[in-house]
């Protein structure tokens, strides 16, 4: 039983790891060398977008600037239009991170001791990337990431588009396009929504918050989507489309293939789960801002838990994500100031939970806010500050205090989801494609209390983190 | 005409100043007068009217009336002028830091007729500039530009880019042109990272207040 309760124990650490990983960035300079054109045309500082940058995105990546090896049929049909430079890039993350406190040694209270505090990750993140045009209207962004926690290759943020554009009669231009991609919000525009917001590097050493809710990266990499979108007159954005489980290294228990995914595999979407978005941009000398909505609608199959596989049949969860975001930009050639923030509420009915007993209540609420500022001094010298609050239902199961005989850290004493804090960052660039970042996360909440919110003594600023950078693509 | 008028920028850089600048602005004038580019043909001009709604538009505004001042207002603009500058990026000779960052790359795969027709389209287009109320800025700036500055050996803007200031022979047309955009490129001129050297010599003479007020005054013209 004590052994059990170990394995759980590591099982849930091991999720938590998983769910906490650093966010996986944009920021490649092979869309740089298609182009011709600077980082600057299309990033503030990367990876926050320019208006330039989100046409170059919303028309598919495509803009070129390369030789093409092609070839035409007799009757001038266009064949093939290879770029002479294939689009690569690679990027490395190299950090260390030092929390406030160290955590228990192990899960386990009977093992006493600290874990060692100072963790150096090198490295923490090394990713390489196809970014760049495939064929006339076709792009991608294609990521693929080792990361230290896993200790493998994967796949990462990933999005495939086709992309046109028509002149309307009055001049106006209308992008559409379809995306193909495996993370709801990969494919905004805007650095306001969640994939590619601040923090754009987090350490992957960290305690994390119990909670997030499903568009903020819980389902990244799990899923594929297909959107449709139209952009018109860079100014008005709508987008719509649905997304279905598309898991990473599973396999069906009967015939060992990559699928049909069963009941071995946890959190599986039931159908498509539609997603939406609408935004209004409007630029004015160098000033630019934006408004907008968006939202996903996600039913997920319980389907295995920590206590083993479970039918992946309803009754199911569903989620119900809508969320607000706005952003302002200001770049000038010697000062840029950006202002970004979302606020995403996500409604929880948990029929499938509930049945499993991994649930108190039939549904709860939860809602994170995020408003960050930043400020780069000729693309050289910045730094963002950033406020986050997490809200919600408490819930003594789904935010469980420690069971006895285990380590809290990843608990909660009050059952609440309840997280505040900040971050702080400072940026140096000596060049565009090299940052160096200090980064400072303080939290005055943390699953639910201040102090002592496992139940266990540990206080909410005891997962502050320090959190020290090398970040490059080439 | 249109290989000519792409080394004008060059033409400008081996000149020896003001003076020997004057005499090229007759001959290159009456020159022009009697030589008219082609006609670009009516698939290099949809081409062109796709580019410049689609990609240059994002900047420079779908019909060339940007509204950020770090990209020119193109609309109305010389064609001459364009052509010459379109070549002189394709060619990376213009070496302004927003010409390498941005230009660069965007002029580098435009053939001859799609610079042409470019020019035809942007040259074509109404030009929609906010008015601007009279100032003694202003006022200071219409002097300069109608007269010059004789103390400091400026000559008067108006002698190459009009009375009206819509550009003539090759170039450019300054009328509504966004006056920080405008103030940008006299530091380039100055500095020489854009290259021409009668506006080298001008931009040198110049003190900062006067770029300033010549700026406004343009910017205040239809």
């Amino acid at each position: 039983m004590q052994s059990n309760k170990y394995v759980l124990g590591w099982l849930a650490v091991a999720a938590f790891a998983i769910l906490s990983s650093a966010k996986p960035a944009l920021a490649v300079p092979s869309f740089a060398r298609q182009t011709g054109m600077a980082c600057e045309a299309c990033h503030t500082v990367f990876p926050e977008l320019t208006h330039f940058g989100r046409m170059f995105k919303a028309n598919g990546y495509i803009l070129d600037n390369v030789k093409q090896v092609q070839d035409v049929s007799s009757k001038k049909e266009q064949l093939l239009e290879l770029a002479s430079i294939p689009p690569l890039s690679i990027m490395l993350q190299v950090s260390y991170t030092q929390l406030r406190q160290s955590v228990p040694d192990q899960a386990n209270v009977d093992l006493p001791g600290k874990a060692q505090n100072g963790t150096v990750g090198f490295p923490q993140q090394f990713s390489l990337f196809y970014a760049g045009k495939i064929a006339p209207h076709v792009g991608a962004f294609i990521q693929a990431t080792y990361d230290n926690a896993g200790g493998t290759f994967g796949i990462d943020n990933t999005d495939l588009r086709f992309a046109d554009m028509m002149i309307l009669p009055d001049d106006h231009s209308l992008v559409y396009g379809i995306s193909l991609n495996n993370n709801p919000t990969v494919q905004d525009l805007w650095n306001s929504t969640p994939a590619f917001g601040f923090p754009y590097a987090a350490s992957n050493a960290v305690v994390s918050p119990l909670a997030a809710t499903q568009i903020d990266g819980s389902l990244a990499q799990e899923i594929a989507g297909l959107t449709a979108y139209a952009f018109w007159n860079e100014s008005v954005y709508a987008e719509v489309g649905g997304y279905r489980s598309a898991k990473q290294g599973v396999t069906n228990s009967v015939t060992g293939a990559a699928g049909p995914l069963d009941g071995t595999t946890s959190n599986v979407i039931s159908g498509v789960a539609p997603y939406w978005r609408i935004a209004y941009e409007h630029n004015w000398g160098a000033h630019s801002i934006e408004a907008g909505l968006y939202g996903l609608d996600v039913k997920l199959l319980p389907g295995a838990s920590s206590s083993g596989p479970s039918p992946l049949q309803s009754p199911y969860n569903r989620f119900k994500d809508v969320a607000q975001d706005l952003q302002y930009q200001y770049v000038g050639d010697e000062h840029i100031v950006t202002v970004q923030a979302t606020r995403i509420h996500e409604r929880m009915d948990l029929a499938g939970s509930l049945a499993a007993g991994t649930t108190a209540n039939p549904s709860n609420q939860l809602t994170t806010t995020r408003l960050w500022t930043t400020y780069y001094y000729r693309r050289r010298v910045g730094a963002t500050a950033q406020y986050f609050q997490t809200t919600g239902s408490t819930d003594p199961i789904l935010y469980p205090a420690p069971a006895p005989g285990e380590n809290g850290v990843v608990t909660s004493a009050n059952g609440s989801p309840g997280t505040r804090g900040w971050v702080a960052e400072a940026n140096y660039l000596p060049w565009l494609n090299t940052k160096l970042t200090l980064q400072y996360t303080a939290y005055t909440k943390f699953n639910g209390s201040s102090s002592s919110y496992d139940g266990l003594g540990r206080s909410a600023s005891a997962n502050n983190a320090l959190y020290l950078l090398l970040w490059f693509s080439y | 005409m249109c290989n000519i008028l792409s080394n004008r920028d060059r033409l400008f850089r081996h000149g020896r100043g003001a003076v020997g600048f004057m005499a090229l602005v007759g001959f290159l004038g009456l020159w022009t007068a009697g030589v008219q580019a082609d006609e670009p043909d009516p698939g290099a001009q949809a081409y062109a009217h796709r580019l410049a709604v689609g990609v240059c538009g994002t900047c420079h505004g779908s019909q060339g009336n940007s509204v950020q001042p770090k990209f020119p207002r193109l609309a109305g603009q010389n064609p001459n002028y364009l052509v010459a500058q379109l070549k002189n990026f394709r060619g990376q000779t213009r070496g302004d830091p927003d010409a390498i960052s941005y230009m660069w790359g965007m002029a580098g795969p435009l053939a001859d007729d799609t610079i042409d027709a470019l020019a035809k389209y942007y040259s074509s287009q109404r030009v929609v500039s906010e008015k601007v109320a009279d100032s003694s800025e202003i006022a200071h700036g219409r002097d300069i530009y109608a007269n010059g500055v004789a103390s400091e050996g400026v000559p008067a803007c108006a002698a190459c880019h009009g009375p009206d200031a819509h550009g003539m022979a090759d170039f450019p047309r300054l009328a509504g042109q966004h006056s920080q955009y405008v103030l940008k490129q006299l530091s380039s001129f100055k500095s020489n990272m854009r290259n021409v050297a009668v506006m080298h010599g001008v931009a040198q003479s110049l003190r900062l207040p006067e770029m300033r007020a010549v700026a406004a005054y343009v910017e205040s013209l239809q």
